[in-house]
């Protein structure tokens, strides 16, 4: 093996990583600020994908240009499910969360295959495609666009959580939801934001790669269990943390994979997952 | 205490009666594939019971339940086709096993607590999924079959589906003995402080771990139970079904949807979930449209919406708002 | 039951108004477990003369579109039996069931949803309640593992037409008929296709890259390739098993590439079909020859989605839509088929129709819906290839309910369609070889 193949792994793996890390965001916001895993979250990843397919096949709008809409539709959405079904859950029993959030996960899936049917799609001709060779590593223009734009939402995430006085009072709701709530901050409006920021997130996310990756109502569950070790792995709540863990996730599983054999990069995440959470047993950057 | 409270004859005579009822109902169906209805709600209803031990009565929520469901179909098909042992010896055998793997796996992952420890249990058995199907040994993605030439009660194979109807019954009525009991004893009650006042259970110098452990193994010895009987039912296993991630979803939602903590919950939880299951692909799988999965999803979101403390959550509010009523919801 | 879900909170302070509202609700979902219970299974009054047919597809879940597409096939062949519509004349199906005094018959669908225990639970449910004379499906060889043994059982004959796992003919059913080739022979013709090829180009092909996923199918493809590899003095440079449901695929990739085989044997299920096309695309991998196991490759929607990126690639198949040159009625039966549904045939929806026309065919000669009647019927099963709109010599079974007149052909995608290369008798166009560089498309 030359080290020109191992630099084209790494790359590739920070690549997908990117990806994996702002799908995790979103997820980790949510959690951060209610306490509530989403298990449909792969399911808003799957409509982010879908609203750039339709953009695109009905209006001709290339899937780059169409990430703003995707990000204001997906944030509708994530409203929409606060205010129907998760707010009525806030105060159950975490069971009953994770069966809501499941019964969302089946409902968006089968919604999917009743209105745009079970088949695989793909955005044909995008703005971008086709390759870049940097000496010996090949980078797919495709897949290099959607990395730096994850890294684009996610920084823009970090900033609206650091610098605007909405984004502080959220993260100060995610820190602590009780004496946020006693500094005055709604707690009802904090939640409906993060849901809507964090499937906006997954949106993008979906938006972002579908140009290279195809759409079909069960997509989502190709991602959501790689965006659950981001989550954990990362600490549950921490933005940062989910950032550094989806890099993290996908080096490991694409060098793993390559290293040790496919059949096992999952397994081999999950495992680095299991030993992170018997040393540090919340996660990487996980609140106390 | 309600762990000491002398039983109560009228619920005595409810079980009785619901025993009777489920011992009689075969005699009433001649369509075996509604008396096939009938044994996957039993099976549902088991394993939602053995899932409840731990994540009901010990708050220890496990989403990785399949694995041993996977380990006790795994450990008697393969006794049987390699040694031609008993599937009754290999589901002991199964059993067993569970109880070791659980015990390895419990060990470390309960110091982790609420949805970390959750996440760990799908990241076992993931993991697990993922090295049967790899493993030569256990013919992979290949999965195993059962010869069908091999029937009888000692090869627990039968042309007919009576006698698996009640076999699992009998499998249900252990495993609600079983939970019965812990729910009467006194390990029953440090379960439930457990869940309830972690810190003071510890401060009063209940070992935590200890008992976590005790729930897991039980619970993981009945759910491979189970999973033997799925073998021998199906007479067909591979790592995509019973190791599947949606089978421990599913073993937790019987649960949840019944009623967590509750003895009977589980058993009303099997009934509601498998018959909405069942019907609502019956009535609308056929199409390939996705109707059964959004009428499936539905029930699923009005239950957690409106019932967070399950089926048996509303009955009991229900018994305290009827006039006249309000006394004797509160005797067990 | 004082501890129930403790701290399930809300209990002390339920209002008598949310009780009735929890309260209606559980009524609602009482009323609907309780009506469900009692319909369930219960079948309507139906007409006398009809004949009804139990067919299993992966309806819900990962592999809906190929069953949704697997079902207007099944669909169609019933509306020829029917007469419905006007069969192309010397079709099997255009007989119609003169035997059975014109009955019809009635398709009725089950969903398995790729879960083995579904597939046997929905097996049942046909055959017992709604009384299906024979059963036919299931697409994924584990799913027709488990409903075919219910089958047997109950003394139905199933009839599979789309799973090619070879395992499913060793088992000494009596009941169980395939009317596909198997993978065995289907593999086995990889090889001397290649030998072929060496032949006719004079290049060496002798190393290969296995890249198979990762459940029943794509193990028993890579056990027969590696024990056909070293029968025939093939070289394996890579072993690659992966899973399906992933999200990259570069791993696998970079591994192919670092091998470097002459060679790529493919097989993919449909969107890791697809990953795996824009992930060679995107670390600029072309081997010299990429030949696919059908499945993925061959949906309909794989040259849909990957458009000029799915060129050159070699694919087994069983059908392909230039045999119409061969068979006018290929072409005439494809015609009413996109008339109906809007898509061509593929492999596998070809395959399905036929499998309901075979099946007419046998409750013809049965002229009666007996079921031990159908399968005799079944077992002295003897179409000639020219009623079939396969490009097989014919259908007819041996002892173990296999067709042995099925034939693989070897397909190419040039210019946006699947053209016939191989065998050289049947074969429309030349092969294009070796595949083009991404760059120098």
């Amino acid at each position: 093996m030359t080290a020109d193949i191992l630099l084209q792994v790494l790359v590739s793996g920070l690549l997908i990583g990117l990806i994996y890390a702002l799908v995790a965001v979103g997820l980790t916001l949510i959690f951060g600020v209610m306490d509530i895993v989403n298990f449909a979250h792969g399911e808003f990843l799957m409509l982010g994908m879908y609203a750039s397919f339709w953009a695109f096949a009905l209006f001709h709008v290339d899937p780059v240009i169409a990430l703003p809409f995707t990000a204001l539709l997906l944030f509708a959405v994530g409203v929409i499910v606060y205010q129907t079904v998760i707010r009525r859950v806030l105060k159950a029993p975490m069971l009953s969360q994770i069966f809501a959030t499941f019964g969302l996960m089946i409902l968006l899936r089968g919604l999917a295959q009743f209105f745009w049917k079970p088949d695989h799609r793909l955005i044909p001709h995008s703005l971008v495609s086709g390759n870049i060779a940097l000496g010996p590593v090949q980078f797919g223009l495709p897949q290099v666009v959607a990395a730096l734009g994850a890294v684009g939402v996610t920084g823009a995430l970090w900033f609206f959580l650091h610098r605007t006085r909405l984004g502080t009072a959220l993260e100060a709701t995610a820190i602590d939801r009780e004496a946020a709530t006693l500094m005055g901050i709604d707690g009802q409006k904090m939640f409906a934001l993060a849901w809507g920021i964090g499937a906006a997130c997954a949106g993008l996310a979906g938006g972002l790669i579908a140009t290279f990756f195809p759409i079909f109502p069960e997509v989502g569950s190709n991602f959501i269990l790689i965006a659950f070790v981001v989550v954990v792995l990362g600490g549950f709540g921490s933005v940062t943390g989910a950032f550094l863990a989806g890099i993290i996730v996908g080096l490991i599983e694409v060098l793993g994979g390559f290293l040790i054999g496919p059949e096992y990069k999952t397994a081999i995440v999950l495992s680095l997952l299991l030993i992170v959470l018997l040393v540090r047993p919340k996660g990487l950057m996980g609140k106390a | 205490m309600s762990n000491r409270t002398v039983l109560d004859p009228r619920k005595a005579l409810g079980a009785v009666a619901l025993l009777a009822f489920a011992l009689l109902l075969p005699l009433g169906i001649t369509d075996p594939s509604r008396l096939n209805f009938f044994i996957l709600i039993l099976m549902g209803a088991q394993l939602g019971v053995a899932w409840n031990i731990v994540g009901g009565y010990a708050g220890q929520v496990s989403l990785g339940h399949a694995v041993f469901y996977g380990i006790g179909a795994y450990t008697s098909t393969m006794l049987a086709l390699s040694l031609g042992l008993s599937p009754w010896i290999g589901m002991l055998a199964g059993g067993l096993l569970a109880v070791v793997f659980s015990l390895a796996m419990g060990w470390p992952c309960f110091r982790l607590k609420g949805h970390y420890f959750a996440m760990a249990t799908i990241a076992v058995a993931e993991i697990v999924q993922i090295l049967v199907t790899n493993s030569e040994f256990l013919e992979g993605a290949v999965g195993l079959s059962l010869p069908l030439d091999r029937s009888g009660l000692a090869a627990m194979v039968f042309l007919s589906k009576l006698p698996y109807y009640y076999i699992i019954l009998g499998l249900l009525v252990v495993t609600v003995l079983v939970a019965w009991a812990i729910e009467r004893s006194h390990i029953g009650y440090y379960f439930r402080a457990i869940k309830d006042e972690p810190e003071a259970a510890r401060a009063l110098g209940v070992s935590l771990t200890r008992y976590k452990l005790i729930a897991l193994s039980v619970s993981a010895f009945l759910t491979a139970v189970g999973g033997s009987f799925y073998a021998q039912k199906e007479m067909f296993i591979d790592p995509g079904s019973v190791f599947a991630g949606a089978m421990s979803i599913k073993i937790a939602l019987v649960a949840i949807l019944g009623g967590v903590g509750t003895l009977m919950g589980p058993v009303l939880g099997a009934v509601i979930l498998i018959t909405i299951e069942e019907y609502s692909r019956t009535l609308f799988g056929s199409t390939g449209s996705g109707t059964d999965m959004i009428i499936y999803a539905m029930m699923i979101i009005l239950v957690a919406v409106f019932s967070p403390a399950g089926v048996m959550g509303l009955l009991q509010d229900l018994r305290r708002h009827l006039p006249g009523a309000g006394k004797t919801s509160e005797t067990r | 039951m004082r501890f129930m879900v403790g701290k399930a909170k809300g209990h002390g302070s339920t209002t008598r108004r949310q009780a009735i509202t929890r309260f209606v609700a559980t009524a609602a979902l009482m009323a609907t477990t309780a009506l469900t219970g009692l319909t369930f299974g219960s079948t309507g009054a139906r007409a006398e003369d009809e004949i009804r047919i139990g067919v299993i597809y992966p309806l819900t879940g990962a592999a809906a579109s190929t069953g949704v597409e697997l079902k207007a096939a099944a669909e169609l062949a019933a509306a020829m039996v029917n007469k419905e519509i006007a069969a192309p004349e010397g079709l099997t199906v255009a007989a119609g069931l003169p035997r059975l005094k014109g009955a019809k018959i009635k398709l009725i669908f089950g969903d398995h949803q790729g879960n083995p225990q579904v597939g046997a639970t929905e097996a049942e449910r046909l055959i017992t309640s709604e009384k299906v004379v024979a059963l036919t499906g299931a697409y994924f060889s584990n799913v027709t593992a488990t409903a075919s043994q219910v089958a047997e059982r109950y003394g139905v004959p199933f009839l599979n037409a789309e799973s090619s796992s070879a395992s499913l003919t060793q088992r000494n059913f009596k009941w169980f008929f395939r009317t596909t080739p198997h993978d065995d022979l289907f593999v086995t013709n990889f090889f001397t296709f290649l030998e072929d090829m060496e032949k006719k180009t004079g290049k060496e092909l002798r190393t290969l890259g296995l890249f198979n996923e990762n459940t029943l199918w794509g193990n028993e493809t890579t056990k027969l390739q590696v024990r056909l590899s070293d029968e025939r003095k093939f070289k394996i440079a890579e072993k690659i098993i992966y899973p399906a449901k992933t999200t990259q695929m570069t791993s696998e990739v970079q591994r192919l590439k670092a091998a470097n085989p002459a060679v790529i044997m493919q097989s993919s299920y449909l969107g890791d079909a697809i990953l795996s096309m824009k992930t060679y695309k995107e670390l600029g991998f072309s081997p010299s020859m990429l030949l696919a196991n059908d499945a993925g490759f061959n949906d309909s929607e794989f040259l849909k989605t990957l458009g000029k990126d799915g060129e050159y690639i070699i694919s087994r198949e069983v059908w392909a839509l230039d045999q119409a040159e061969r068979n006018p009625l290929i072409k005439k039966v494809n015609d009413l088929m996109r008339e109906r549904s809007g898509v061509n045939f593929n492999g596998n929806s070809a395959r399905s129709f036929t499998g309901i026309a075979v099946l007419a065919d046998a409750l013809n000669r049965a002229g009666s819906t007996k079921p031990e009647d159908i399968r005799k019927a079944l077992q002295e099963t003897n179409i000639p290839g020219s009623g079939l709109i396969m490009p097989w010599k014919g259908i007819k079974f041996d002892a173990n309910g296999q067709n042995e007149l099925g034939q693989g052909i070897i397909v190419q995608v040039q210019g946006g369609q699947y053209v016939t290369v191989w065998p050289t008798e049947v074969a429309t166009k030349p092969i294009v070889f070796p595949m083009p560089a991404w760059d120098k498309r």
